[in-house]
């Protein structure tokens, strides 16, 4: 029981930090906080369900496909936010960016009902991760276990860009001092708009691969976008490693709070982020992407 | 500019020395539907007026109400209760309605039924269902044309019941009014119709949660013969979808809401067996008078969809009102609220639906059975399906009386 309990956290926590990772990198490198990153996640979803239904249902290629085509779609999108409006307001007062990015959380959840209509839609579970591995009377789910390992997958390719390409050294460079990066010749509008687009195309991801697991409806960007903030809290906003200690934290927690206080389990992760906050550490300052 | 304000207020005074009973003889008959259009309700609130739309115009056709023109005038609540309250207000001031309904969300509808309360016009829920509308909130213009969530949650204690193999009951429900008073009424019933039968203490996700895996395997781990879960929405397809890889279907049993929009929306991911589901009025569980099938028909022909429960009720709650209507001669408030607990309706979900004076509750029916996919639908559907009369369900005058007097302590 304690065991299932800890895997269910960790599942979630994959899942949380799939998410997360997306909003922290942008955060990292632009400063913007994008609200409307839960609309990228639940876009990430409703095209994983159109393109599921092209390409093969219930096979396991055909989901993974439509994830990842799903995701540069919604990375596109993501680009096309940034050329059209977020661009216009790096630097302006945050107050400016909440306008900015609500309004596009508005513009995309009204279009998503145009589009697909008020109900909630099912993306069908490929059927070969529909099962559990069954050890004694422990049931282990396949398809979180699988989303997990997706996740972990893209930690380590997100480690990899960050260090060892051209690509990270630009983003380092771009989120620890933005002017003497300009100053070395730099393009930064190219590393922001590639940013968003690589922030985007996570979230994409994350939407799609989480899509079967629960109910897809036009007003999932708010629920997701909420616990994604909590956990950059925890974790520090633009801190990819705190992003994912967050998510993981968060996960177990919540997991484990409900079975041995079933009544609290929501306030300990609060209380959690009460205390990182007050304890001055990463959570209000903000690290770099490192 | 001067003028025409001048002109204006001059006709407006003419109007209204003219008005009095002969401009009202033609005036036409106002729906006020202040919904939730918008937010977490929309996709129920939406079907309901699909259903309302199909009833003014069938109103309409037939010549009205007391030969005077139905009009449905819409506003949106957003799901948000000060927006009701104040949209209702609205309606009532401005609009001149004669009728407000349309809400959604519990809180949103006791809003609107205070503002109802206040200004004495009649009110009608065919969605919301708090059973706080009928006890300690209850105020004379209301009336709840539907099967409460107390009485559900009796349904579905009645049907467990029956099951004798049954002995262990885990129980589970959105961390919020409706959840708790879902689950407090299913085990006060349950344990009063079968001691023996022994039910865990409930858990309560927070309301929306959609990782539910650890609430599956807290419940799973009293090895239950069945769990009775007040969830809707994400949390209840999360529920199911998450529950299907720890084998949930396979070792327990659901008990809960299945409204047809949950049913379609789960489609092929319902799980072959094991899960039991109450409901308002589902199309197919009706029996298929000429009405009904010229109902569905009809929904059917208009919006390309099979009407849901809240369809359904809709519909049903607005013929409701025309009957009375017909019957007080009037639409003024007080022969209207005189009327509806006199008059006996045959509706789409049977005959003789009769609203109790002392509390506004509709003896309506609530539906419980059986997940199911058949080859007639692309959806699964209830089968097995027992029909729980709203007499049998309704709260006692008696228990109502003595839980308005605690509230008011």
């Amino acid at each position: 029981m304690v065991l299932i309990q800890f895997v269910n956290g960790l599942m979630e926590g994959m899942t949380l930090f799939l998410i997360a990772s997306g909003l922290t990198l942008i955060f990292g490198v632009s400063r913007i906080i994008n609200f409307a990153h839960g609309s990228l996640y639940m876009l990430g979803a409703f095209l994983t369900y159109e393109l599921v239904q092209i390409l093969a249902p219930g096979t396991l290629w055909g989901f993974f496909a439509s994830v990842i085509v799903g995701a540069a779609i919604v990375s596109l999108i993501g680009v096309l936010f940034e050329v059209t409006a977020l661009r216009r307001i790096y630097g302006a007062d945050g107050l400016m960016q909440l306008i900015v990015t609500i309004a596009l959380v508005l513009i995309v959840r009204d279009v998503v009902r145009m589009i697909w209509g008020p109900n909630s839609i099912t993306v069908p579970m490929p059927d070969a991760l529909a099962g559990a591995i069954v050890i004694g009377e422990n049931y282990f789910p396949l398809f979180p276990i699988v989303v997990f390992a997706a996740g972990l997958v893209i930690v380590l390719a997100m480690i990899w860009v960050i260090y060892f390409t051209r690509a990270g050294i630009l983003l380092r460079a771009g989120t620890d001092d933005r002017g003497m990066a300009a100053l070395l010749g730099i393009n930064e509008r190219m590393i922001f708009t590639a940013v968003f687009a690589a922030g985007a195309f996570l979230a994409g991801l994350a939407g799609g691969l989480s899509a079967p697991y629960g109910e897809v409806n036009h007003l999932l960007d708010t629920t997701v976008i909420v616990s994604a903030f909590i956990v950059c809290v925890i974790g520090g906003l633009g801190n990819l490693y705190g992003a994912l200690a967050g998510a993981l934290v968060v996960g177990i927690t919540k997991a484990m709070g409900v079975m041995y206080f079933p009544r609290l389990s929501m306030v300990l992760i609060f209380l959690i982020m009460a205390a990182v906050l007050i304890g001055r550490s990463l959570g209000r300052q903000g690290g770099s992407a490192r | 500019m001067l003028d025409l304000k001048k002109g204006g207020l001059a006709a407006l005074a003419m109007a209204m020395l003219a008005g009095g009973h002969a401009v009202a003889a033609d005036a036409p008959v106002k729906i006020g539907f202040a919904g939730d259009l918008t937010g977490a309700c929309a996709a129920l609130t939406e079907d309901e007026l699909n259903a309302v739309k199909i009833g003014v115009d069938e109103l309409n056709a037939k010549g009205g109400i007391l030969g005077r023109k139905v009009e449905l005038v819409i506003r949106d609540s957003q799901t948000k209760p000060d927006e009701g309250a104040k949209v209702a207000r609205e309606l009532i001031v401005d609009e001149k309605i004669d009728v407000l309904t349309g809400v959604c969300s519990s809180a949103v509808m006791l809003a609107e039924s205070a503002v109802s309360g206040e200004l004495k016009v009649p009110f009608y829920a065919t969605i919301g269902s708090t059973q706080r509308a009928n006890i300690e909130l209850y105020q004379p213009y209301f009336w709840q044309a539907q099967a409460n969530a107390t009485m559900e949650a009796y349904a579905a204690a009645e049907y467990v019941a029956k099951k004798a193999e049954w002995k262990t009951i885990a129980t589970m429900g959105s961390d919020y009014e409706w959840g708790h008073t879902s689950v407090a009424a299913f085990s006060e019933r349950l344990k009063k119709l079968r001691p023996d039968v022994t039910i865990i203490d409930p858990i309560f996700p927070k309301v929306g949660e959609t990782a539910m895996a650890p609430y599956i395997t807290t419940a799973l781990n009293t090895k239950p013969d069945a769990v009775f879960a007040a969830l809707f929405g994400g949390s209840l397809g999360s529920l199911i979808k998450q529950g299907q890889g720890f084998g949930f279907f396979q070792r327990t049993n659901l008990v809960t809401l299945m409204t047809v929009d949950t049913l379609q929306s789960m489609g092929s991911a319902m799980p072959a067996s094991n899960v039991y589901g109450i409901a308002r009025a589902p199309f197919f569980a009706l029996e298929q008078t000429p009405e009904v099938k010229a109902f569905i028909e009809k929904y059917r022909a208009a919006y390309k969809e099979y009407p849901t429960d809240w369809s359904i009720n809709g519909y049903d709650g607005l013929m409701f009102y025309a009957a009375a209507a017909e019957h007080a001669k009037s639409v003024a408030p007080d022969a209207i609220i005189k009327a509806i607990s006199e008059i006996s309706y045959d509706g789409l979900r049977g005959k003789g639906l009769k609203v109790r004076a002392f509390d506004g509750q509709m003896n309506a029916p609530s539906y419980v059975g059986k997940a199911t996919k058949v080859p007639e639908y692309d959806f699964p559907i209830l089968t097995e399906i027992e029909k729980f009369p709203g007499e049998a369900l309704m709260v006692s005058e008696d228990a109502i009386a003595a839980a308005r007097k605690a509230a008011k302590k």
